[in-house]
């Protein structure tokens, strides 16, 4: 069972070093390196593209761009999503399963049909142009995934602890903040990891709403590396993996509430 | 930890409404400040352009202080979807490009072409090859480039074994047959995505010399399972079934494809002029030349080639800065900035009187002057109907006769055409 | 009696469902609305055209009803696939060890690559001739299991859904190791002390217990591969002979290469009912799955 175990963690994890290397090996390619065999350990390990790719272009702008819009959906995504899926988890008899479908037909859209409705919506209240408008886009859209795994969660607290807390006159404010938020940290946590990824290499918005280099986020300064007949691979994965930084980094933040929210599962049991 | 969370989304509630105070502050001053009305959007999808345009509109820029350009690339794909949409309330693209065939339609459709016939600049072009741009002879779009759909091939390996591009389909399968037998893949054939789009055209020329023939099929007077479709798939189906195109051919695609070519695995590439740029940087010592497929007898044949003329410079009817966006069309037109944009990216341009520089630019120009026909694939308007075309192909190389599949396709446009 | 009690909840609703209404439900409204039309999606006017586009799909339309059925094929492998995957190996990985916590994010990493570089990664994968499978096949003597990942018609939309496993284990992942880490340790000790077997943990505590992420995660599973546009357009563009053409990617070739607005607003509408009804089926059939002690 342990071999078992191991066997199938390592050739897992191999599935994915394999490619990985690869992307890292293309970033210090050319592209005629690349196209003859893309595991071949590079010629040569220049910097070159790395230190390029961020005097060529504005790079810090597309990144701060980037983490504003980031920073602000995924918070507020966490913020609205989390009040609705306690409000759902509370309500009694039908009025949940109404808002709960409500929300949760928005993850069955597909996002293209929607798209020139919306672009018509965003320009006329003029929004286009402004991360601002790409932020309530953004969080508009990803709600529902965040509903609906959330209140997943939040629908396995046990109902005897907010009837207690009844008892002793909370508040429904109260018991959002006291109870349904702390018992759902390793799921906030979760859903935020959706989220960060979501938004982070968010392109269709990005793409429709903005035009001015001034307001362009990273994934949209990336297409530029893609030819119509020829592509530069090696700067668009160098591109891709500067991207990916700060989410390695996210990643490792709010894999710290995974093991905080063991701690309070247990506090609860 | 709860009162961190509190914390944590009063802050962020904060600093989100002094964020957008200071971005719809920082959206008004750029436009006073960089130049406001002067300012106008261009948009394109080649991503390899990017450093050519980027001197070009510096150049430009210096020219006429008062105007600045502001590009943004989009990949095709990108650029089909929604290159229209934002047009549309001409707050972007001042300068656009437009693809050939169905998007052209569409966007006339919509009444987003300012009609530039007339203008002086016209007068910088080969008449001939800006017909593609007019529509009820109005000049809706200048076509800039100026490529050939037809086959790649290695003119120092023809050369080494005495072959010459053949002059009918007996000849053809000889010259490929003998490649083969030289050990080399005869053709390297893109088939899982730009190579049945690309290669029909040559191959379907002569079968189908009629220049309306798809404008027939789309009015329902022709169809794809009579014989000059039939023909074509079916000797699209003899090349596979001996061995002249690459192995697994559909799982192959362009740059995989232009590899082959380069690293003289493959003697023929079944794209375009375009990839010779590819091919060369990955092997900078190969000549390359084209050469088409004739699929009849060297009688029959009408057409030696087939060009394409194709991102095509037009002005937004909506944009309130045309005579900006025309002096930027005016700009691009002109013989000197035309030779830069031609040399720079290797593509052939509409432009007379360009020196073309390159090995590559100066051999194949000699096909500006061979009978070449005008991409028949960009003539059909239907894209349902373009697909299913495509895709008769790709079944018939998966494996299926000639006459099933072009029963299949036949009843898509059918399902189109009701 | 009741609405009163549900009175204070509906201002949680509230900051949500504003902007919820403005940017998602009045553009999908607009979107039904264009349904009954033949909108090109570009020109001033169109016409009202009733349940036109409707009879169309269903009685006229063989693309449509083939796309189904691939996506249907797509949407089992994945399911079946990533869920199993990313249940074992959260189960594996629950632990808050190092080497799990390491594993868990190396697991995680293809989730954050755009589908862009997925797509060029695995088509460089399945590519037949310099292709990094094909090549591991033959060097460890399987060659003859050598296939035309992307080119055979049968095969090329199972290639594609083996992609989309790899790209989505990870995220999975975090949810099922979010639900198995809520599950209080007295339930095993108690079944421990009733000697239980392995099976029988699994079943009697695990399964009843992380059914709700399990449920997120099915549900979730589906309605992305349903929506899983980006990976198949770069990897294939539908093709071959639209062997690996889904509802999305159909959609989109509709909606801007025919410029059928109004009729690409149709089959989305049927792709919703079609995606609501399976995932209702879903919860259905989870629910029944749990034991009830």
């Amino acid at each position: 069972m342990k071999a078992v175990k191991i066997v199938m963690l390592s050739l897992f994890a191999l599935v994915i070093i394999i490619p990985l290397i690869a992307v890292i090996f293309t970033t210090f390619k050319s592209t005629s390196e690349v196209f003859s065999n893309i595991l071949d350990v590079p010629e040569s390990f220049s910097f070159d593209n790395y230190v390029s790719i961020f005097v060529d272009q504005p790079m810090a702008r597309y990144f701060m761009n980037s983490v504003i819009v980031t920073l602000f959906s995924v918070t507020f995504t966490i913020f609205f999503a989390s009040l609705i899926a306690y409000a759902i988890t509370r309500m009694f008899g039908w009025i949940g399963v109404v808002f709960f479908s409500l929300f949760t037909l928005g993850m069955m859209v597909p996002a293209q049909v929607n798209m020139i409705p919306l672009y018509q919506l965003v320009f006329d209240l003029g929004l286009t142009n402004s991360l601002l408008g790409l932020i309530l886009v953004n969080i508009s859209v990803t709600m529902p995934v965040a509903i609906f795994i959330m209140s997943g969660f939040m629908k396995s607290i046990p109902k005897s602890l907010f009837e207690a807390a009844r008892i002793d006159g909370a508040s429904e404010w109260k018991m959002y903040r006291r109870i349904a938020i702390p018992l759902s940290i390793p799921s906030i946590a979760a859903t935020s990891i959706f989220l960060f990824v979501m938004h982070w290499n968010d392109l269709l918005y990005p793409l429709l709403f903005i035009t001015k280099n001034e307001y362009k986020t990273l994934p949209l300064a990336l297409l530029e590396f893609q030819g119509e007949y020829a592509t530069n691979y090696p700067m668009l994965f160098t591109g891709v993996l500067i991207a990916s930084a700060p989410m390695v980094l996210a990643y490792l933040f709010l894999q710290r509430y995974f093991i905080e929210g063991v701690t309070a599962g247990s506090v609860k049991g | 930890m709860m009162k961190k969370w509190v914390c944590i989304s009063t802050v962020a509630l904060g600093t989100m409404l002094a964020g957008c105070v200071g971005g719809s502050g920082g959206g008004n001053e750029s436009e006073e400040g960089g130049g406001g009305e002067g300012t106008i959007s261009f948009i394109h999808w080649r991503g390899e352009d990017k450093a050519v345009f980027d001197e070009l509109i510096a150049k430009f820029e210096e020219e006429n202080p008062d105007i600045q350009v502001d590009m943004t690339i989009y990949p095709s794909e990108q650029y089909q979807s929604t290159a229209q949409t934002l047009l549309r309330d001409g707050s972007t693209g001042d300068v656009f490009t437009s693809f050939p065939g169905s998007q052209m339609e569409i966007i006339n459709q919509a009444g987003l072409f300012e009609d530039l016939s007339g203008e002086e600049f016209l007068e910088n072009y080969n008449d001939e090859l800006i017909t593609a741009g007019q529509i009820d002879d109005k000049q809706m779009a200048v076509p800039l480039q100026l490529v050939f759909n037809q086959p790649v091939y290695n003119v120092g390996l023809f050369e080494e074994l005495g072959l010459e591009p053949a002059e009918d389909w007996e000849g053809f399968l000889a010259l490929c047959q003998e490649l083969k037998d030289a050990g080399y893949t005869p053709i390297a054939f893109p088939g899982s995505d730009i190579g049945p789009g690309q290669f029909m055209n040559s191959m379907m020329m002569n079968n189908a010399p009629e220049e309306d023939i798809f404008e027939r099929l789309m009015a329902g007077e022709a169809k794809l399972t009579d014989d000059w479709w039939v023909q074509t798939l079916s000797q699209f189906q003899e090349l596979e079934e001996k061995g002249f195109l690459n192995a697994d051919s559909l799982g192959t695609n362009h740059t995989s494809a232009i590899s082959q070519l380069a690293n003289e695995e493959a003697a023929m590439l079944a794209s375009g002029s375009y990839a010779m740029a590819g091919v060369k940087e990955i092997n900078p010592d190969i000549e390359l030349g084209l050469l088409a497929p004739i699929t009849t007898e060297a009688a029959e044949a009408e057409w030696e080639g087939i060009n394409t003329t194709t991102f095509m410079l037009a002005v937004n009817a909506n944009s309130e800065k045309k005579e900006a966006a025309k002096t930027f069309v005016e700009f691009l037109s002109d013989v000197d900035n035309a030779s830069t944009y031609a040399n720079e990216t290797g593509q052939h341009v509409t432009v007379e009187g360009v020196e073309y520089e390159s090995e590559e630019l100066k051999s194949t120009s000699e096909w500006m002057d061979r009978n070449t026909r005008f991409q028949p694939r960009f003539l059909i308007t239907n894209a349902d109907i373009e697909r299913a075309v495509i895709a008769s192909i790709q079944s018939v190389i998966g494996g299926d006769t000639p006459e099933a599949a072009a029963e299949e396709a036949q009843q898509i446009v059918d399902e189109n055409l009701e | 009696m009741n609405f009163r009690k549900n009175k204070s909840l509906f201002l949680f609703l509230l900051p949500g469902l504003i902007l919820y209404s403005i940017f998602f439900i009045v553009p999908t409204i607009n979107a039904v609305i264009y349904s009954f039309t033949d909108w090109d999606g570009l020109s001033p006017d169109f016409n009202v055209v009733g349940f036109d586009n409707y009879v169309n799909i269903v009685s006229n339309d063989s693309i449509f009803l083939k796309a189904f059925v691939n996506n249907i094929k797509f949407m089992l492998f994945v399911l079946i696939f990533q869920t199993l995957f990313s249940l074992i190996f959260a189960m594996f990985l629950i632990k808050n060890t190092k080497t799990n916590i390491v594993l868990r994010a190396l697991y995680f990493f293809p989730t954050i690559l755009s589908s862009v570089s997925v797509a060029f990664i695995w088509t460089f994968i399945y590519d037949p001739s310099i292709g990094v499978l094909n090549t591991v096949l033959e060097s460890v003597n399987l060659g003859f299991l050598q296939q035309s990942w992307l080119g055979n018609q049968d095969l090329a939309i199972f290639s594609v859904a083996v992609t989309q496993v790899w790209f989505h284990t990870g995220q999975m992942l975090v949810i099922f190791v979010a639900g198995l880490q809520g599950i209080p340790k007295d339930l095993y000790e108690v079944a421990d002390m009733e000697g239980a077997g392995k099976w029988d943990r699994f079943r009697f505590v695990t399964w009843p217990m992380i059914a709700p992420s399990a449920t997120i995660v099915m549900a979730y599973t589906t309605i992305q591969s349903f929506k899983a546009f980006d990976l198949i357009f770069a990897m294939t563009r539908g093709g071959p002979n639209y062997s690996t053409e889904i509802l999305a990617t159909l959609i989109y070739s509709t909606a801007f290469r025919s410029f059928e607005f109004g009729y690409a607003s149709a089959q989305s509408v049927i792709f919703m009912i079609v995606i609501a009804l399976i995932t209702v089926a879903q919860f259905r059939l989870l629910r029944a799955s749990r034991v009830q002690e």
